[in-house]
């Protein structure tokens, strides 16, 4: 015990806390190359002529073990619904889902024998390598990402930064109040804005070009209307500040969350695809 | 005279604030400027939005400010009127200005109250939620859902539909969507097939069957006998049954023709069968199938039987008996002929001489070769029986007569029209004038002359009435004509009717294995048959597997790597092996006979 006690302060910044790609010491990590090597041992040795195919005897056999995984690694969908501790704890289990996962590329690329071509089996394969890729990226945010989220919040909770906009807009409706009709409907635009109506796309690039509260900004700038003019650019210089905060927020959030988008609805088309490659195989066998 | 503002607010828990202010006169403004009577704060509102004024008893002038409207009980308008006794509304931006019927020269009530949110809608009820994208995306699992009903439909769905459809219509050339399951393309020659699953695929989930093949390929037969087939089999080992116990509960059947012909391998030519799945059977064969004259092999390089021809080894009276004997036992042929090679070959012998006499005639070399005497059959795999008239009366000649400008020859092959030939040439020539025969220049072995010679002899001794006995002796003993070449049996005492020795040449010696001639035909033919060195036509010319070895290795060995496949075939015996043809016919080796011997019906063997 005192030696773990001692591995864990030294952990460091993470404190006692162990990200599920290092769970027990990568023990699916092990398991999962374990996995690929034997694979692609059998491949090697294993005679099939007059090549390597799926219908071979180790082409059944990697086929098998692939569909099988395949499953098991649906079901952290369901399992991740119960977050529990202990031996197969939720955190194992995804651990076991990303190794394992990954392992699938060698166990089903070995399965094609690498002949690959227009049909529902390459389509299983391609579905399926599309879901490991995005589950990837999906590795790769979540290493990455949630430092810069928590970096832009910059101590602040996601409602302070809508309630900051909010309270902008509060204090533009009050300054723009004895601006004539025309600059009020230059406020008016700002007001109009909602950061949260960006869409996938826009989220994701980050690109607000039309951004009202821009624009507003833009055109009181050019308008010659004295203190309250001031003051009011002043104060959508401001919400700019406060918008390009939550834009920030809506992008990191964006890029965490739009592998899932990919990979569960994949996912579930992979599974058909796959029934249909092994209902094919048995209907023409 | 005035107008009476209830301002209507909601608190927080969604009580009703009314404020109360009253505005004297005939003249009510409403703006945004707070000097106007009544204030609207919304930036929707001009500055000086719209005036009412009471223009008369019960009613009232709306107007709006130039280029400005409101909305007047529900219809927009930049003037209007409203009368008191039923009273109206008016909506600017957010606010609603409730006008309540009055009596016509009472104060006018009018409610006050922000009916909608204006500019700070949305966000202001925005939540923490919206920063996730499920605020803007459709939920994952509809997604999932669709995707795959998609590709279930695609690919599942619409294939079996039409497979199951297509009875009624056979020959559609439509898209064919069972193409989307097909794995592999076919081979070449079985391209014209990708649209026709059900060709080989009869039967839905039912393994690929023989039957299948043999509609097209009805020729093909069987390597041996089943039951040989099975025990020759080797004993398998515990994966092995593993192996089998699956593919039996999953329908594959042993043996089937698509074992060792597989098929979706991609468009090119239908691999060949590996070597293996002859090996698998032939290597350790004599273990299991006691009784099998096969010996063993595996590779052609390493593990092969010395070859073993069909020799003629002995005569039954007067017909031959062939019997396989392998060449490592240095067995003797028995043609019954008298014919040393390597007399015929010397380059300054009798045989070159006379080789170099008849130039002029046959074309001979400075000395005789083998081509000289053996002739190729049409398509150059083997050659021709030795033909006593066509490839040895060059030399030796049977002439023994001329009239006129006619030579006449002892008849071959018939000894008894010799004896009566001779019989009746010494009963027209008189013994006094044998030199009517001395006009021939040449001199050949087992020529005339020695018929001459011995006559002349025997007259010499006297008695011309023997004269025609012993000619006719003469020939048939050693230095005469036939025996020169022929094993002569002695007639009974007294009796002329002398026999002479059938002789036969086998015109294939090996009849489970392929060898052609024309491919080698780069190769001096001493390269293989050891001709000059033989003294006896009792020698068994032909080459070891040793001297075969020298070019040919096995599947992956050697100068010319050589599978069971080039000399063997598995379903044919007498022809070029398929293996050949198919190269041939993709015009990868030239030198193959293409004539397949045409199987006559299934089930030889």
């Amino acid at each position: 015990m005192a030696s773990r006690g001692a591995q864990r302060t030294r952990l460091g910044s993470g404190g006692s806390h162990e990200g599920f790609l290092r769970h027990r010491g990568y023990r699916w990590a092990k398991a999962a190359l374990l996995l690929s090597l034997a694979a692609g041992v059998a491949y090697a040795m294993a005679d099939v002529q007059p090549r390597h195919n799926g219908g071979s005897w180790l082409g059944y056999t990697l086929g098998t073990i692939g569909a099988l995984l395949i499953l098991w690694l649906t079901m952290l969908g369901l399992r991740k619904r119960a977050m529990t501790r202990g031996r197969w704890s939720l955190k194992g289990w995804t651990s076991a889902h990303v190794y394992l996962g990954l392992s699938l590329v060698v166990v089903a690329t070995l399965h094609t024998g690498f002949q690959l071509g227009l049909n529902v089996h390459t389509l299983a394969y391609a579905l399926m390598m599309l879901v490991i890729v995005s589950g990837l990226y999906g590795i790769a945010v979540y290493a990455t990402l949630p430092d810069a989220l928590s970096s832009n919040s910059a101590e602040t909770t996601r409602p302070q930064m809508i309630d900051a906009v909010v309270k902008l807009d509060q204090q533009l409706q009050i300054a723009a109040q004895p601006l004539s009709s025309d600059d009020a409907a230059i406020v008016r635009l700002s007001l109009e804005e909602d950061p949260f109506r960006a869409g996938l796309v826009r989220r994701l690039a980050g690109n607000h070009s039309n951004c009202r509260n821009a624009r507003a900004l833009k055109l009181m700038r050019a308008t010659e209307a004295g203190a309250d003019a001031a003051r009011v650019v002043d104060l959508l210089e401001s919400k700019s500040v406060a918008l390009a905060r939550i834009r920030r927020h809506l992008r990191i959030r964006a890029l965490l969350e739009v592998w899932l988008y990919v990979h569960v609805p994949l996912t579930f088309a992979t599974i058909a695809a796959l029934a249909a490659h092994i209902v094919s195989v048995f209907f023409y066998w | 005279m005035a107008f009476v503002l209830r301002t209507v607010s909601h608190s927080a828990g969604g009580r009703e604030i009314v404020r109360t202010a009253r505005v004297e006169g005939d003249r009510l403004t409403i703006g945004r400027d707070p000097a106007c009577d009544v204030h609207l704060t919304d930036l929707a509102v001009a500055l000086r939005h719209a005036e009412v004024t009471r223009s008369g008893p019960g009613r009232l002038d709306l107007q709006a400010s130039p280029g400005l409207t409101v909305e007047l009980d529900g219809r927009k308008a930049s003037a209007g009127t409203i009368d008191l006794a039923t009273g109206g509304d008016i909506r600017i931006a957010s606010h609603a200005l409730r006008f309540m019927p009055a009596a016509a020269d009472a104060d006018v009530d009018i409610a006050v109250e922000r009916v909608t949110e204006g500019e700070r809608g949305e966000l202001a009820r925005a939540d923490e939620r919206r920063f996730s994208l499920v605020s803007v995306m459709p939920g994952k699992r509809p997604l999932a859902w669709l995707l795959a009903a998609l590709v279930l439909a695609i690919f599942f769905a619409w294939p079996v539909w039409t497979i199951l459809d297509r009875q009624e219509e056979p020959a559609a050339e439509r898209f064919h969507p069972d193409r989307m399951w097909l794995s592999g393309s076919l081979s070449q020659v079985h391209a014209g097939l990708e649209d026709n699953c059900a060709a080989c695929h009869a039967e839905p989930f039912v393994a690929v069957r023989d039957e299948s093949c043999q509609s097209c390929h009805v020729r093909v037969h069987d390597h041996a006998n089943q039951a040989r087939l099975a025990r020759a089999r080797p004993g398998l080992d515990g994966w092995g049954r593993f192996r089998l116990a699956v593919q039996e509960t999953f329908g594959l059947t042993p043996g089937r023709c698509v074992d060792c012909h597989t098929e979706h391998e991609g468009p090119q030519e239908m691999a060949p069968t590996p070597q293996r799945f002859c090996a698998d059977c032939h290597s350790g064969m004599q273990e299991r199938l006691g009784d099998t004259r096969l010996g063993d092999a595996s590779d052609f390089g390493r593990a092969h039987p010395e070859f073993q021809p069909s020799v003629l080894i002995r005569w039954d009276g007067e017909t031959p008996v062939m019997q396989r004997v392998s060449l490592g036992a240095r067995p003797h042929e028995n043609s019954n002929l008298r014919f040393p090679h390597a007399l015929h070959l010397s380059r300054d012998g009798g045989a070159a001489q006379m080789g170099r006499r008849l130039r002029g005639q046959y074309g001979f070399g400075d000395s005789l070769v083998c081509a000289d005497c053996h002739v190729p059959t049409p398509d150059g795999t083997r050659f021709q029986p030795v033909d006593m008239e066509g490839d040895c009366a060059m030399c030796h000649s049977l002439a023994f007569d001329r009239v006129g400008g006619t030579v006449r020859t002892l008849r071959h092959g018939s000894p008894e029209q010799v004896v009566a030939d001779l019989r009746e040439y010494f009963r027209g020539h008189p013994p006094a004038r044998p030199s009517v025969l001395g006009g021939g220049a040449r001199r050949r072995p087992g020529d005339i002359m020695q018929i001459r010679s011995t006559m002349q002899y025997t007259l010499a001794l006297a008695g011309s009435g023997a004269a025609a006995e012993r000619a006719i002796r003469a020939v048939f003993s050693p230095r005469g004509a036939c025996y020169d070449c022929h094993q002569v049996q002695a007639p009974p005492p007294g009796s002329l009717a002398f026999r002479i020795r059938p002789v036969a040449f086998p015109t294939r010696y090996m009849h489970n294995g392929w060898f052609d001639h024309r491919p080698h035909q780069q190769a001096e033919c001493a390269t293989c048959h050891a001709a000059e060195r033989s003294q006896s036509a009792n020698d068994l010319l032909l080459p070891g597997i040793e001297t075969c070895r020298t070019c040919h290795g096995g599947e992956s060995s050697g100068d010319v790597p050589s599978t069971c496949a080039m000399c063997h075939d598995y379903h044919e015996d007498e022809g070029v092996p398929a293996m050949l043809l198919r190269q041939r016919v993709r015009g990868r080796r030239w030198e193959t006979t293409l004539i397949p011997v045409p199987a006559q019906t299934g089930g030889r063997r």
